[in-house]
């Protein structure tokens, strides 16, 4: 008796499964109105984020090293005339809403798409310019083109014959966030405004409920 | 008398031709440059542009003394990726206002000779279609972010 029961469950589920997999048409579906999932699926591959090592001034730094804190990441390079220090500044105005408490648990690192003209000297003194708590970053092209793989970062040098400027590097311009555990969790458009920066910040600081003391 | 006459009639001719001198009636708001960190070798500087008069106009080239080259530039949003490149000259159609900023249009300055301090002035001339030029005084200032926050 209980058998059959158990054998109509399994020819009950059997036809609900083929029903799936012939019949169900997941974009006939009425999703309503159409949301962020939308945006999401367009994603051929979505970045995941990970560790990674590159040179900065004072040697090495390794993502790693940075759990407890909440850290950005963000692609450019030092020529970079206007999109760049556009966001650094927006970044900068962010941390600076910050209380020092919190800003200490907070790590920006601006990492170069350009080392051919990027030093670590270069791009630490061009960081550090806007706030003391954006790192400069660099490496060798192979080393920077995995981290940009790595978080989804899009950049090409482009030759401009006709300016001065020799050539300059299309990129993308997001910022990254990553959360205390080293998660890529958020990514921020272009010109996000400081307070949203701050807001995401707070957010994921406050996410990680920290153990009392344990960024420095 | 006819003296007296022929200076006022003078005064009243260099006075026609300053304004035709300054023909393009373009009226220039709000002017300033970037101030840069320090070793940076290129700024920007930023304006809005009415064309005051009926005529369309064009800002075809810029000078300056603080940097080695002064170049026209836009950023078009492409692919994800922002883009910079040179344009020849940036279109000011008649009656209408163009607004030079972070993000989009700029005039460039590319190998500065001299570091940009808040505080400094930057003397750009601004050349237009026909040749008329036009000298801009740009503060140097420390990048507002009122233009990006809505």
């Amino acid at each position: 008796m209980a058998r059959k029961l158990l054998i109509t469950v399994i020819l009950i589920l059997a036809g609900l499964l083929a029903w799936l997999l012939f019949y169900w048409d997941p974009a006939a579906v009425e999703t309503g109105p159409a949301g962020s999932d939308h945006q999401r699926l367009e994603l051929a591959a979505p970045p995941a984020g990970g560790d990674f090592v590159l040179d900065s001034t004072s040697g090495p730094l390794d993502l790693a090293d940075l759990r407890g804190r909440v850290v950005l990441i963000y692609f450019g390079y030092t020529w970079c005339p206007d999109i760049c220090p556009t966001n650094l500044v927006l970044i900068a105005n962010a941390l600076r809403m910050l209380t020092p408490e919190e800003q200490e648990r907070v790590q920006v690192l601006f990492v170069s798409v350009d080392p051919e003209r990027d030093s670590t000297r270069r791009v630490a003194e061009y960081s550090g310019y806007f706030h003391p708590r954006i790192l400069g970053l660099t490496g060798t092209p192979e080393r920077i083109a995995e981290v940009a793989r790595l978080y989804g970062a899009a950049y090409r040098r482009t030759e401009l014959p006709d300016s001065a400027l020799g050539y300059v590097v299309d990129h993308s311009a997001y910022s990254y966030v990553v959360d205390p555990k080293g998660r890529l969790v958020r990514t921020l458009d272009h010109a996000t405004p400081s307070a949203e920066i701050a807001a995401v910040i707070r957010e994921q600081l406050g996410a990680a409920s920290p153990v009392r003391g344990s960024a420095r | 008398m006819p003296r007296y006459l022929t200076a006022l009639l003078a005064a009243a001719v260099l006075a026609t031709l300053s304004i035709a001198a300054q023909g393009v009636e373009i009226s220039i708001g709000d002017p300033y440059a970037r101030a840069v960190p320090p070793g940076q070798p290129n700024s920007a500087v930023f304006m809005s542009l009415e064309n005051r008069s009926g005529a369309d106009q064009a800002l075809v080239a810029a000078e300056s003394g603080v940097s080695e080259v002064v170049e026209l530039h836009t950023h078009v949003a492409e692919g994800g990726m922002m883009r910079m490149r040179r344009i020849e000259k940036i279109e000011l159609p008649a009656g209408q206002s163009v607004t030079l900023q972070p993000g989009g249009l700029h005039v460039m300055l590319i190998g500065l000779k001299q570091p940009l301090d808040v505080g400094d002035v930057v003397d750009v001339t601004l050349i237009f279609e026909g040749g008329t030029r036009l000298p801009v005084q740009a503060p140097v200032r420390r990048i507002e972010m009122r233009h990006m926050q809505h």
